[in-house]
């Protein structure tokens, strides 16, 4: 075929390229020679005949030139030379050149790092087979344990109900259960002194299978490891445990390890790509059989009915229909419910009945607690680094398009000696595409450098993270593609100043130069005003952001936030026994009591604000409960000190005192939300109170404790809430206390030491799991809006920066370029500040007309922002002031210099300029 | 007589035209359509050698070197199957634009004459 033929001639043209020089030397040879010896024939004289033939041709130069431009080697070699020029060209205005890819390579840079991270956290799909036939119950949004609730109202479900629908999967082709959260664990190396801690799963036998996972080494759990309760210690282990903790050693299948004191036997080892179904920013090292759950998660009842706590995966079948398979799930799920009523089934009781569903939710991408909390940022930073690419863009078309009209002789020379205008233009769009690529390699060194520290800062600290800085090849396509996009953008600005430009001599003349062409200042003018449009935007988004969170972190909480060190421990896992822990809490608060520096200890089950609950429902007595009126309360247990150790004020009746023993009467403390819901008339203090717990009550209401945030940073309301003494309780869970709370007198980091050697001094094999500040804490809490504002800001930071370089520039060429004009009117009679202030007054028109167009904008974008924002209005003055201000300040500076400049020239300087 | 360059347009048709006679080098293809042509037409071996490489090209005709009438060695030119097919199609297209103009200039020289 042709084509490949001209290929090859092709190349054999560029490679062997003296060959096809002598060919076409000979070939013209010999027509001039038919030529002569022709003319001969007709009379002419041998010297007439070789002039006549000459002429005829003309110049073999020209005629091989037109021979050659045939096949597409000469573009090859066109483009090797322009490339070799576009390299002189940049290397010989290098300020310009390093500032041109320095911005493009921070554009570039910051959209790969984003994009990066939205791939992996909001993008990614699950590394299975057919992961879009997965679909979870439910969203998995909770994980935790629950009593006493109906099934499908909640979306977690209990043991027995998981195993029906394994054994009898309906429509489905397989489905599964795991734990809705991943339990601590107690781990012992044979061979290692330190126990360790680590997160586990607790998995249905056929999990793997419904995943369609395979494993690295060994196997991965059956359904028949999962069949005896707690009889099958085994377990499929991560592969990042088994390289940190066990050295990957290759012969670690049918190994033991001792986990929460019970030998287990390792079955396999997972892919390093595999992380599980529900993941967050720890992954699972351990999954056990479910049937294990007992010794896993400490304790025994926990597979029996009323425990909620499995979340439930099942693999569809897809030519299925999804309403068809959610009525089945739903009636499963209906009949369960009115098997567990027992016999009578009052009309009302069928009716809620009836409305029992849990939405089949698709898990193709995971159930990721990451996504869920950074995804909405994701996006919108998405969407604000693509602005600063844009003004990145905006910037150097601008300054491109000064380049080709001070260049324009050069153009209009070309032009005439008979180069086409479209080698011109290629040659622009060379140029750009040069620096366009050099900034995306070098923002792909910064993209690296970002997303760590992103990834640093979502992970706080912990370095087994699921998620990597690593460019892939998606990632590098992307950089490539969005580096070609921008070097287009900006690279056909020059096109609309050639449009104009015709090759003819007028343009080669002094006096066009000097004169504004208000036609071609247009450009120029309109990207200046949209950078300060975009520029607007960036910093009223970031203020919002900024102002959300102060309002976040300043807020008041009800309890102390700066002299407060927590600890979480775990004391059911190192083997204590619910008889032990009360002798247990009572050293660890005398010996933390004892440290030096430290005002005063306090135990409990999680810290004052917690996204963990522990709830309940509760009786108050005296109160008639409305129908259908959901009585629960969110409780809390905690030590003597509690209170005063955080800071909680109790604003009637008592906290808790020594007297209140074991023995002794059975007294709570009661929250303000509580009390004035149930005892409105203020007698909350003295009333008994009934609560669904292990320990039986009534339980006495001693104290009423002022409201604090409980759950969250953000909740409208707080939920009624109740204190109950940590010595008062029995059951294999309630005696426990995770948390350590040391209320410090200075500094509360100095004492992190003391008492993790207090605790060691008790006893070294208490599992800590860490230690830090209430500060640090708190943070954790506002991770996602400190992301975010963080990154704004520095964002719009960086527009401003761009845009004042931007508007610098072109004012600066503008002020040059007039400066003929300028002098004229000097030597007419403007004065120095008249001058400069024509020269302000231009760039103050355009930051005008930028705000009346961006404000308005702004104001549009901002409605998008409400549901980010807390306890404030996204079209908040304040910040649309402070950042309209911003703007024409920045604007004003970057003009300043080029007016004054434009101020002092000299009238018989410039009118010689030209 | 008036010697021009050949009708716009019509150069390549005019090449394949020569060449379905008989294969020949560059200077044999001007030569023939001078002749041909009773000198009507004489071509530029600016244009005639570039539009035989862009012929080339395009596949219509096939090149080889060989030993010319004067023993030099020559580029000789050859139709090739694309080629003749080419030649057909132009040759159709060509002779309706005549016909269509010959309509014309007849028409309006009728309309002339009544007026």
């Amino acid at each position: 075929m042709p084509m490949l033929t001209n290929l090859i001639r092709g190349i054999k043209s560029l490679v062997r390229s003296e060959n096809v020089e002598r060919d076409l030397d000979d070939e013209l040879q010999g027509f001039l020679d038919e030529s002569i010896a022709d003319k001969q024939r007709s009379g002419h004289s041998p010297q007439q005949a070789e002039r006549l033939a000459r002429v005829e041709i003309g110049s073999t130069n020209t005629v091989k030139h037109h021979i050659r431009s045939v096949g597409w080697e000469t573009s090859m070699e066109n483009l090797l030379q322009d490339i070799r020029y576009t390299i002189r060209t940049l290397l010989r205005s290098p300020g310009f050149t390093a500032v041109a890819i320095l911005s493009l390579a921070l554009g570039i840079g910051a959209n790969t790092a984003i994009f990066t991270l939205i791939r992996q956290v909001v993008m990614k799909q699950l590394p299975v087979q057919n992961p879009q036939e997965l679909y979870s119950f439910g969203a998995a949004g909770a994980g935790g344990m629950l009593g006493g609730v109906d099934i499908g109202t909640v979306e977690l479900f209990p043991y027995d109900f998981a195993r029906q629908l394994q054994q009898q999967p309906g429509p489905f082709q397989s489905t599964a259960a795991y734990s809705s959260f991943g339990p601590m664990v107690n781990i012992r190396i044979p061979g290692s002194t330190e126990a360790i801690q680590a997160p586990g799963k607790l998995v249905t036998g056929n999990f793997f299978q419904v995943l369609q996972a395979s494993p690295l080494l060994g196997r991965t759990l059956q359904p028949s490891d999962d069949t005896v309760k707690n009889g099958n210690p085994v377990t499929v282990i991560s592969y990042h445990f088994w390289l940190q903790s066990m050295s990957a050693d290759p012969t670690v299948v049918g190994k033991t390890i001792t986990i929460n004191s019970i030998p287990f036997t390792i079955l396999g080892v997972m892919p390093e790509a595999f992380h599980d179904l529900k993941y967050g920013v720890r992954p699972t090292d351990f999954w056990f059989p479910l049937t294990m759950a007992p010794s896993v998660m400490v304790q025994d009842n926990i597979l029996e009915r009323d425990h909620y706590f499995l979340d439930m995966v099942a693999r569809r079948n897809l030519t299925h229909s999804l309403t068809a398979d959610q009525h089945w799930l739903d009636s499963q799920m209906r009949n369960y419910a009115r098997a567990a009523t027992g016999a009578t089934l009052s009309p009302a009781r069928q009716q809620e009945i009836d409305h029992i569903t849990t939405p089949l939710t698709s898990a193709a991408r995971g159930l990721s607690s990451l996504r869920n909390q950074y995804g909405d940022s994701l996006l919108i930073l998405s969407v604000i680094v693509a602005v600063v690419l844009l003004i990145a863009c905006a910037n150097l078309a601008n300054f491109l398009l000064a380049r080709a009209i001070a260049r324009q002789r050069e153009v209009s020379t070309r032009l005439a000696l008979g180069s086409s205008r479209a080698r011109i233009l290629g040659q622009s769009i060379l140029e750009a595409l040069t620096l366009s690529l050099m900034g995306g390699l070098l923002g792909l060194g910064f993209a690296f450098v970002i997303t760590r520290a992103l990834i640093a800062f979502v992970m706080r600290g912990s370095t087994d993270t699921v998620l990597s800085a690593h460019p892939d090849g998606v990632v590098l396509s992307f950089t490539f593609a969005i580096s070609v996009v921008a070097g287009l953008l900006f690279g056909l600005a020059p096109a609309l100043q050639f449009a104009r430009s015709a090759a003819g001599p007028t343009t080669l003349s002094p006096s066009t130069r000097g004169t504004a062409n208000s036609g071609g200042r247009f450009w120029p003018k309109a990207l200046i005003t949209s950078q300060v449009v975009l520029a607007l935007l960036l910093l009223v988004v970031a203020g919002l952001f900024l102002r959300t969170l102060r309002n976040l972190q300043d807020q008041s909480l009800g309890f102390e936030r700066t002299h407060l060190l927590i600890a979480e421990i775990k004391p059911d896992i190192a083997g204590y026994t619910p008889e032990k822990a009360p002798v247990l809490n009572q050293r660890m608060l005398e010996s933390l009591s004892a440290i030096p520096g430290v005002r005063s200890a306090a135990l409990a089950d999680t810290p004052p604000i917690s996204s963990g609950a522990w709830r309940s429902s509760m009786h108050p007595t005296g109160y008639t409960p409305g129908q259908n009126e959901e009585m629960g309360a969110l409780l809390r247990r905690v030590s003597g000190h509690y209170f005063e150790t955080t800071g909680v004020e109790i604003v009637s009746g008592r906290g808790f005192v020594p007297s209140d023993t074991s023995t002794a009467t059975k007294v709570v403390v009661v929250n303000q939300t509580l009390a004035n819901k149930y005892y409105p008339h203020g007698d909350a203090v003295g009333r008994t109170i009934g609560v669904d717990l292990d320990t039986n009550g009534p339980w006495n209401i001693v104290g009423i404790a002022k409201d604090t945030r409980t759950l969250d940073l953000h909740s409208a309301k707080p939920e009624p809430l109740i204190y109950l003494p940590i010595v008062q309780l029995t059951g294999p869970h309630d005696s426990f206390a995770n948390i350590i709370l040391v209320r410090t007198v200075g500094d509360p980091t100095m004492t992190t030491r003391a008492v993790r050697g207090a605790l060691h001094s008790i006893d070294p094999n208490l599992p800590i799991l860490n230690i830090r500040t209430m500060q640090e804490h708190l943070d954790t809490f506002t991770s996602s809006e400190t992301l975010i504002s963080r990154l704004t800001s520095t964002f719009a930071i960086l527009a401003v920066l761009l845009s004042a370089i931007g508007l610098y520039g072109v004012m600066s060429f503008n002020v040059a370029r007039r400066t003929n004009e300028i002098g004229i009117r000097m030597a007419l009679g403007a004065s120095n500040s008249g001058v400069q202030w024509m020269v302000l007054r231009e760039s103050l028109w355009l930051l005008a007309i930028g705000l009346a167009i961006g404000l308005p904008a702004t104001l549009i974008v901002a409605r998008f922002l409400r549901s980010q924002l807390y306890q404030m209005s996204p079209f908040d003055p304040v910040v649309f002031a402070a950042a309209t201000i911003g703007i024409a300040i920045v604007t004003i500076m970057s003009t300043w210099l080029p007016s004054r400049r434009a101020a002092s020239i000299d009238p018989m300087v410039a009118l010689r300029y030209e | 007589m008036g010697q021009h360059d050949v009708v716009q347009g019509t150069l390549e048709m005019l090449i394949l035209k020569t060449l379905a006679l008989e294969p020949t080098h560059g200077y044999g293809v001007a030569t023939r359509i001078e002749q041909v042509s009773q000198g009507v037409f004489r071509i530029n071996p600016g244009s005639l050698l570039p539009a035989l490489a862009r012929m080339e090209q395009a596949g219509s005709v096939k090149s080889e070197w060989r030993t010319s009438e004067n023993n030099r060695r020559a580029k000789y030119y050859k139709l090739t199957a694309r080629g003749r097919k080419a030649l057909t199609t132009e040759e159709e297209t060509w002779n309706r634009q005549v016909s269509a103009i010959a309509r014309i200039m007849q028409t309006s020289a009728k309309a002339s004459s009544e007026a």
